[in-house]
């Protein structure tokens, strides 16, 4: 083992890894205002990417402009999904589990809807910025894993200050610690609700988008990646979009260290374990507690 | 092949059925939808020239949904209710293997479109196999990497069919004076092997072996720089995946059979025929399927359409020239292809190209 390899295994953990952390933060975002495990965030992601992969390759639009059509995609989904079904259902005292049940079944609904709409094709997207490639400690980095990297620290930096320093953001988790004593303050519940799964929506579209360049997308991915985000999320603490992306970077480097460090046979069996040891330690996840507390 | 009369019509009478059982959803969909566009076509051409002895043949295709169990329910209904006279399927071992626990004990000819699997389909002479072993499949990559001088190879298989052939690449390495200095394994389904591919970069091969049926391996190992040559088993050849390379898609060479683009002679009118029906090229799954179906054509030629299983089964296992290979379903494997009729192709910038390079029977 050489530092080169050593490296390059690192930057690919931590590539993945953010993968994993973009979804998972979606979700926590998702599951902090309003309580639902969201089966489907994967789907935000694919929706989000390939509606820039029409736009882009297919009608010819600036790569900007599909860009902010891909994110203003999942934020009206997520809003459709919010009003369509979630309203209706906690209007009628739907227990919690059902929530589960409804989001599993609108990611089922979509994966085939595009399967049927757009093929079984995958696709790629170009990477952002150039095509430059920069070799660091002997390690390949593209540049768009540059890109990436900035983004995703930008998101959760952006995130956090949103829920601790923006109006908009303290009543969204206002209105989910307590809906009750949030509407006798003059908090519209069911306002910060859409609004909770709009942001979730744009943030699983942004990570679609931010993703595509690496790992092409089709009907199929949005399932794998919501589980990956998943492990991630509950690995940070469910509540946490920090504890996510944390999370989503640790399941990431530990999946690379188990192969250049032990054997590619053995990967998912190492991580996996470790995951089950973290969260035997630690069951609120790693940030779980302070979530909860509302950091 | 396909000898028609001058004055062929359209078949009429009543139709001989033929039951297909097809991986059209699920994780075997990939394959079994291309095998089906093939299948179907050869109905049309077949019925176009007159059918079998002026009746029509009919199709009845059933999805098993990529899983044995579902194989199994589809093929008693079509052997139960339908009443058809031969099988064609499936795409993937373990419902080929479902199924012919049925078709076998009867004598129902079953054509797979799967490889020879486990030990015992070779006690059920009725069920041939149109694809390659993975036997064949690990030759015929260490014959092209031994022609160009490789000493020294890597390998990225995944743990699907990669790990049947690795086994197979490891126990001819020696014969070919071949060393693996570098061997990771990925899941069929995996975002990414950039760590896999990294590891096999740091130990330097001449070339790099690759199994899987994604375009990811390809990909991580490109993205890393590496330049060596890549030689990719067949389940990678298909224009899918080379899409999904992206630009990773250039200097990997695919020991197959069916280069659409430069075909061989006998080749030539099946491509024309199905360019013209759905408007893009053929690769191996659609021309495995369009096989299958004339296979059992043939042997309805020869037995007679109202045979009992037995003959029909005799007439099946006999040599075969299709339009993508030669079999010679006497064989022991059941399918008799050979290390000679494997067709070399290679990827330069996105497009197959049709290699000279042709592997020598020892």
């Amino acid at each position: 083992m050489n530092v080169g390899l050593l490296a390059q295994s690192l930057l690919a953990g931590i590539t993945n890894g953010l993968t994993y952390a973009l979804i998972g933060i979606g979700l926590a975002a998702i599951f902090k205002g309003s309580r639902v495990p969201n089966a489907m965030q994967g789907e935000f992601s694919v929706v989000g990417a390939i509606v820039v992969v029409l736009l882009l390759t297919g009608n010819g639009w600036p790569y900007w402009l599909a860009i902010l059509c891909g994110g203003l995609s999942g934020a009206v989904l997520g809003a459709f999904i919010e009003i369509a079904f979630i309203r209706y259902m906690i209007r009628n005292a739907a227990p919690e589990d059902s929530y589960l049940l409804l989001t599993i079944g609108i990611g089922l609904s979509i994966s085939a809807a595009v399967l049927y709409f757009f093929g079984r094709e995958s696709h790629l997207l170009p990477g952002f910025g150039s095509d430059n490639i920069y070799i660091i400690l002997d390690a390949v980095v593209r540049e768009h894993v540059i890109w990436l990297i900035a983004i995703s620290i930008l998101l959760t930096v952006g995130l956090r200050q949103f829920y601790r320093g923006t109006s908009v953001g303290l009543r969204m988790m206002a209105a989910s610690i307590d809906p009750v004593g949030a509407t006798s303050i003059g908090i519209d519940v069911a306002l910060m609700r859409t609004f909770t799964f709009m942001l979730g929506g744009a943030l699983g579209a942004a990570a679609g988008i931010l993703i595509t360049p690496i790992i092409p997308v089709d009907y199929m991915i949005g399932l794998q990646l919501t589980l990956k985000g998943f492990a991630a999320a509950i690995l940070g603490g469910l509540t946490n979009p920090l504890g996510a992306a944390i999370g989503g970077l640790a399941l990431g480097i530990i999946e690379a260290m188990a192969i250049v460090g032990v054997s590619s046979s053995y990967k998912d069996v190492i991580t996996f374990s470790l995951l089950i040891l973290i969260m035997i330690a630690m069951p609120q996840g790693l940030l779980g507690r302070a979530g909860r507390t509302g950091g | 092949m396909l000898g028609a009369p001058a004055d062929a019509q359209q078949a009429t009478g009543e139709p001989v059925k033929i039951g297909v059982i097809l991986a059209l959803t699920g994780a075997g969909a990939g394959l079994g939808i291309p095998e089906r566009n093939g299948a179907v076509l050869a109905e049309k051409i077949i019925n176009s020239k007159g059918g079998v002895s002026g009746r029509p043949i009919q199709l009845i295709i059933e999805d098993d949904g990529s899983n044995p169990d579902g194989a199994i329910s589809k093929a008693n209904n079509l052997i139960h209710r339908e009443k058809v006279s031969a099988l064609i399927g499936s795409s993937q071992t373990a419902s080929t293997v479902a199924v012919g626990g049925l078709s076998d004990p009867m004598k129902m000819p079953q054509v797979a479109l799967s490889g020879l699997g486990p030990a015992i389909e070779r006690d059920r002479k009725c069920v041939l196999h149109i694809a390659p072993s993975q036997a064949l499949n690990a030759r015929a990559l260490l014959e092209y990497a031994s022609s160009i001088g490789a000493k020294k190879l890597g390998a990225l298989y995944d743990s699907g069919y990669g790990t049947v052939v690795y086994n197979e690449l490891r126990k001819l390495s020696d014969a070919y004076g071949i060393t693996f200095v570098a061997t990771e394994k990925f899941e069929i389904s995996a975002t990414d092997t950039t760590t896999q591919a990294a590891k096999i970069r740091a130990a330097q091969p001449d070339a790099i072996i690759v199994v899987g049926v994604t375009g990811v391996p390809i990909r991580s190992l490109r993205q890393l720089q590496m330049k060596q040559t890549i030689i990719a088993a067949n389940g990678l050849a298909s224009y899918e995946t080379v899409k999904s390379m992206g630009d990773a898609a250039d200097n990997v060479v695919f020991p197959e059979f069916l280069v659409g683009e430069d075909p061989l002679p006998h080749q030539a009118e099946f491509v024309k025929l199905f360019q013209k029906e759905y408007g893009r090229l053929p690769k191996i799954l659609e021309a495995v399927g369009w096989d299958a179906v004339h296979v059992i054509l043939s042997a309805f030629k020869k037995a007679g359409v109202g045979a009992a299983n037995e003959k029909l089964c005799e007439a099946i296992r006999s040599p075969f020239k299709g339009d993508m290979t030669d079999y010679d379903f006497s064989a022991d494997d059941l399918n008799g292809i050979k290390l000679s009729n494997v067709v070399y192709s290679k990827l330069v910038a996105g497009q197959f190209t049709r290699l000279p390079f042709q592997a020598k029977e020892k």
